[in-house]
């Protein structure tokens, strides 16, 4: 260990590890082929202002979308050298990946998917839609907003370079003591995860205080609660969840991290430590996690529903009572992730009723959804495709939650390959084709064409068919005494079972190339598919009114809001009339400036945090007093808005007018 | 966004909203019972005038009426129309934070009845 | 054009008659700012609440160790808590005066908060090496890492503040009054109130009921 250096020597790379090294090779190689193919078309000046600098919720909602998407590639990586190895390791075989290898895989397949895909796609989704929705410019903090997405990429940034410097964690996706602490985890993988967390939870926990007061004090002349469309209202439970549930990860990490580091005694076997203490803690934080993630998505279902079935949603207000009570309950229910620790039956008794009936909002939910459907003209494209799959295998996989919520099923297949099931099961029909549902739906407002259909459609039944194969025969396997996270299977009839599920890791994975072929495709072919009025679905909500993209700050005046779907009623009057509404007033507007703040603070957090991890105490204070320094400065501006004059606000307000007026007809697929 | 409130129907939480001299004497109120009702904690922790158990039920009392103090004369926090929003976000932070440490005392005593001093069955566990 | 002409092609801010909470519009920044501030610290309460919970579990696994009623002296904590709760009154003098744009007194009361509550850190410092020098540090037992992490938690965040302090210090002498100074300064009273009523709570179940016989 070197004063200047820390822990950190030329071991750390790992040159006797082929995996690794190759795949840090290729990842270095292609991020510096992108480096360089941006700077030959001269692109920096253009991200750097349009993107990284910017505070407008619809660049900064591209932004984490672009990082989930990234990162799911990754952790499919992960996810498909798992299954491989699986199939291989059966019996006899030892299969390729060495049990400390492994153990680090399923890991980071966990923390990546919940913290840097799921995360970052539903938050990029609330960023670009909610302030649309809502009818107003952005939302209340657009500074803290971009500071929040940068923290976020720090934490992903960290995490990836643990694969090319060190290694990461080997104790699952919520690092339990005493594994995790230093007597058993002496290397610097447990620090990478939670130094990555702490930064990336920080960023997380002032979106949720943004969208908070966003949903609740920025909104539309006229909208009141009861009119904001469903997904906002998913949206505000979310953030509630947020604001409420990341403070206690924020401090059960950093004790898991005062033990590490300073030898105290939280959750050590010594000292009087208590990891049981570790785990209830970090469910507490767990359970709500979950429905952050899936609240949001339920909100795009609701959305793409009413939309493609060409009816208001069915039972609006049980919707919002049905989204609250999610809310609520799932501060009531953690105890099922650990009913086999042993707190007694009356305990159990007590969450095992309470996950029960956190079942009942969610049927609510699915009965409205389906009500919706039943009576309107549906229009199958891909969000509708998205929406039913889910339908029909969400159901299933909260079924089988309601089985786990009973303590003693529980007992049985705690921690087994059932378990693994159904949270797959909840996961990717609930969260993951809701995020492909929205971004499809999503995509031609963001970028003014639409997605091809058939790729599209190829896509999901890729998914589809792709996550049946995949964790369908888990199920069995569960019953079967199959354990997770197993590196080695002893019962060699498993073998077929595991090759089904080893093919749908590859469908899974065939759909995800093929994605990338749509994108570029759908670029390629963008001017056969150009989304001209802005409305290329018929929609209900207020983000259909405006062009693709919106201008900078999305509506030249604020739209007056006279009831539930503002724009649907505004569109079918603009229809009876054949004119639209008289112009209104125009002003000057006022826009928040760009800022570097955000990508120079997670810049140092970044330094700091690598620095805390490799026991480089001077960079770390480096990385503390440069942060602090950003952030000063920043209070010291005296600037924060910059003004667009009026003739500009003028000009596109007439320019989206007379698009509106030339396609009056075509905007409603009803008439 | 940065159009004005002209029905007053939203007050920021913590922000005073009356005459020099009735801000003034609000805080002067709220530092006066909050030393009132510092001074009764210490003693009542302090006194074998009450009951045992209860003294740890009246400091607890004691505390959530201080907490009221702060809330009311130093954060201004009311139960106006205006105050609302404040008041919803208030109850919220307190339904988590009472769920939290109600959940966590009665889950951790529970496993402790159960499970057993952590540093016995550790000692146990690693003999083989 | 006429109101009513106004009002039937929907360009009048006044909705229509159901559903009636919220329909204002968009709030000025004045409200927006301190509000979301409020929704921070009450997340910072939940982040104390999760302390709170961990010292309630780990107050007896003293592993043999030193126990509170050997730790903690009460008059001392009166001391500290009176400093507290003086420094949380001044910050309310100062926001009363920094309204009514009076940089001198402003800043005698904000000079004053910040001593008062560096006189609270003083002690608590004091009290933490103390503790240390005893071999009662926060590497002793679980009781002794959950105090140190707890209390030490509210005193990082004092020290925080004691930092915001100065640079309010600084900016108003600098700038002034202006609209977003005049927000942050209240967000900074809400914050030092804010740990006031959270060292309610310490005071009352770490220092009291923790001594009780």
């Amino acid at each position: 260990m070197s004063p200047i250096l820390g822990k950190l020597t030329w071991s750390a790379i790992p040159f006797e590890e082929p995996i690794p090294l190759i795949t840090s090779i290729v990842v270095i190689v292609a991020l510096a082929a992108v480096a360089i193919w941006i700077t030959k078309i001269k692109a920096w000046p253009y991200l750097w202002h349009e993107y990284i600098t910017s505070t407008d919720h619809k660049r900064i909602g591209i932004m984490y979308i672009v990082l989930g998407l990234a990162m799911l590639v990754r952790g499919f990586a992960d996810a498909i050298m798992m299954r491989a190895h699986q199939f291989l390791a059966i019996g006899p075989h030892q299969g390729y990946l060495n049990p400390e290898h492994y153990d680090q895989i399923f890991s980071a397949h966990g923390t990546i998917m919940i913290f840097f895909v799921a995360m970052p796609l539903v938050i990029g989704f609330m960023n670009f839609v909610v302030p649309l929705q809502l009818g107003v410019r952005d939302v209340a903090f657009p500074t803290m907003n971009n500071v929040s997405f940068w923290l976020s990429a720090s934490g992903a940034l960290l995490v990836n370079l643990s694969l090319f410097l060190g290694e990461f964690a080997r104790t699952g996706w919520l690092a339990f003591p005493p594994l995790s602490e230093k007597a058993f985890s002496p290397g610097v993988g447990v620090d990478y995860y939670l130094v990555a967390l702490q930064i990336s939870g920080v960023g997380t926990v002032l979106t949720g205080v943004n969208f908070v007061t966003t949903i609740l004090k920025i909104r539309a002349p006229g909208m009141s609660y009861l009119r904001m469309p469903v997904f906002c209202w998913t949206a505000l439970a979310s953030n509630l969840l947020i604001i409420a549930a990341f403070p206690v990860l924020t401090a059960t990490l950093a004790m898991l991290m005062l033990d590490r580091y300073l030898g105290f005694h939280f959750f050590t076997n010594d000292g009087g430590g208590n990891s049981m203490l570790y785990m209830n803690l970090i469910w507490v934080w767990g359970h709500p996690e979950v429905y952050i993630l899936v609240l949001p998505a339920f909100g795009i279902y609701s959305e793409v529903v009413s939309t493609f079935s060409g009816k208001p949603l069915f039972g609006y207000r049980s919707m919002v009572f049905a989204t609250l009570a999610i809310c609520i309950l799932s501060f009531t229910v953690w105890l099922h992730h650990f009913f086999t620790m042993g707190a007694g039956a009356d305990v159990n008794a007590f969450f095992g009723i309470a996950s029960m009936l956190i079942g009942i909002p969610t049927g609510v939910k699915i009965y409205n959804w389906l009500f919706t459907m039943y009576g309107g003209r549906v229009r199958f494209n891909v969000p509708m495709y998205y929406t039913i799959g889910f339908m029909l295998t969400f159901v299933l996989g909260g079924l089988t939650g309601v089985l786990l919520a009973i303590p003693p099923v529980d007992f049985i297949v705690h921690n087994s390959l059932f378990l693994v099931a159904h949270f797959h099961n909840v996961i990717i029909p609930g969260v993951v084709f809701a995020i492909m549902a929205g971004y499809t739906y999503w995509f031609p407002k963001a970028f003014g064409f639409t997605l091809d259909e058939r790729l599209g459609k190829a896509v999901f039944w890729c998914w589809f068919i792709g996550f049946n194969l995949a964790f369908m025969p888990s199920y069995l396997l569960g019953f079967w005494g199959g354990t997770r996270r197993m590196q080695h299977i002893s019962d060699p009839s498993w073998r077929p079972w595991l090759g089904i599920e080893l093919v749908g890791a590859f469908v899974i994975g065939f759909g995800v190339v093929l994605m990338v072929v749509q994108l570029v495709y759908s670029i390629r072919t963008r001017d056969q598919r150009r989304d001209l009025t802005g409305d290329p679905w018929d929609g209900r909500t207020l983000e259909w009114l405006t062009l693709s993209p919106p201008p900078h700050y999305n509506f030249a005046v604020l739209p007056d809001v006279h009831g539930e779907e503002a724009y649907w009623h505004r569109k079918q009057e603009a229809i009876e009339r054949d004119a639209l509404i008289a112009e209104p007033d125009y002003q000057p507007i006022e826009m928040p400036l760009n800022t570097p703040v955000g990508v120079i603070c997670a810049f140092f957090a970044s330094i700091c945090g690598f620095a805390v991890i490799w026991y480089i105490w001077w960079l770390a204070i480096v990385g503390l007093i440069g942060a602090f320094a950003v952030f000063v400065w920043y209070a010291w501006r005296d600037e924060h808005e910059h003004i667009i004059p009026v003739e500009e606000v003028i000009a596109n307000a007439r320019e989206r007018r007379r698009v509106r007026m030339e396609n009056l007809h075509q905007l409603s697929q009803s008439t | 966004m940065t159009e004005h409130d002209p029905e007053q129907l939203n007050v920021a939480p913590g922000a005073p909203h009356d005459s020099l001299f009735s801000e003034t004497i609000a805080y002067v109120i709220g530092l006066a019972l909050a030393l009132l009702l510092t001074g009764l904690s210490f003693w009542v922790a302090s006194t074998s005038a009450l009951w045992g158990p209860g003294v740890a039920v009246g400091l607890v009392v004691l505390a959530i009426a201080q907490m009221g103090v702060h809330l009311v004369f130093f954060l201004h926090i009311t139960s106006g129309p205006d105050n609302a929003n404040n008041v919803l976000a208030l109850a919220f932070g307190v339904l988590i934070v009472f769920l939290v440490m109600v959940g966590t005392i009665w889950i951790m005593a529970h496993l402790a009845a159960n499970m057993g001093p952590m540093a016995e069955m550790m000692n146990l566990q690693t003999q083989h | 054009m006429s109101n009513s002409e106004a009002a039937a092609i929907g360009l009048t801010h006044r909705g229509s008659e159901d559903t009636g909470l919220g329909q204002r519009g968009p709030q000025s920044k004045s409200i927006v700012v301190p509000y979301g501030f409020w929704l921070f610290v009450l997340s910072d309460m939940v982040l104390f609440s999760a302390l709170f919970a961990t010292y309630a579990s780990l107050v007896h696994a003293t592993d043999g160790g030193p126990v509170t009623s050997q730790l903690f002296d009460r008059t001392t904590v009166a001391i500290e808590t009176l400093a507290l709760l003086i420094s949380s009154f001044i910050c309310g003098l100062a926001m009363i005066t920094a309204k009514r744009k009076n940089l001198l007194w402003t800043q005698i009361w904000l000079l004053l908060t910040g001593l008062t509550g560096f006189i609270f850190l003083l002690i608590e410092l004091t009290e933490f090496v103390g503790m240390i020098r005893i071999g009662a540090g926060p590497q002793r037992s679980a009781f002794l890492s959950s105090f140190f992490t707890l209390v030490g938690c509210h005193g990082a965040h004092v020290t925080a503040g004691l930092m915001w302090i100065g640079t309010m210090m600084a900016q108003i002498w600098a700038k002034g009054f202006r609209e977003d100074i005049l927000r942050r300064l209240l967000c900074l009273s809400v914050f030092w109130h804010a740990l006031d009523i959270i060292w309610v709570a310490i005071f009352t179940i770490v220092y009291l009921i923790g001594t009780l016989p």
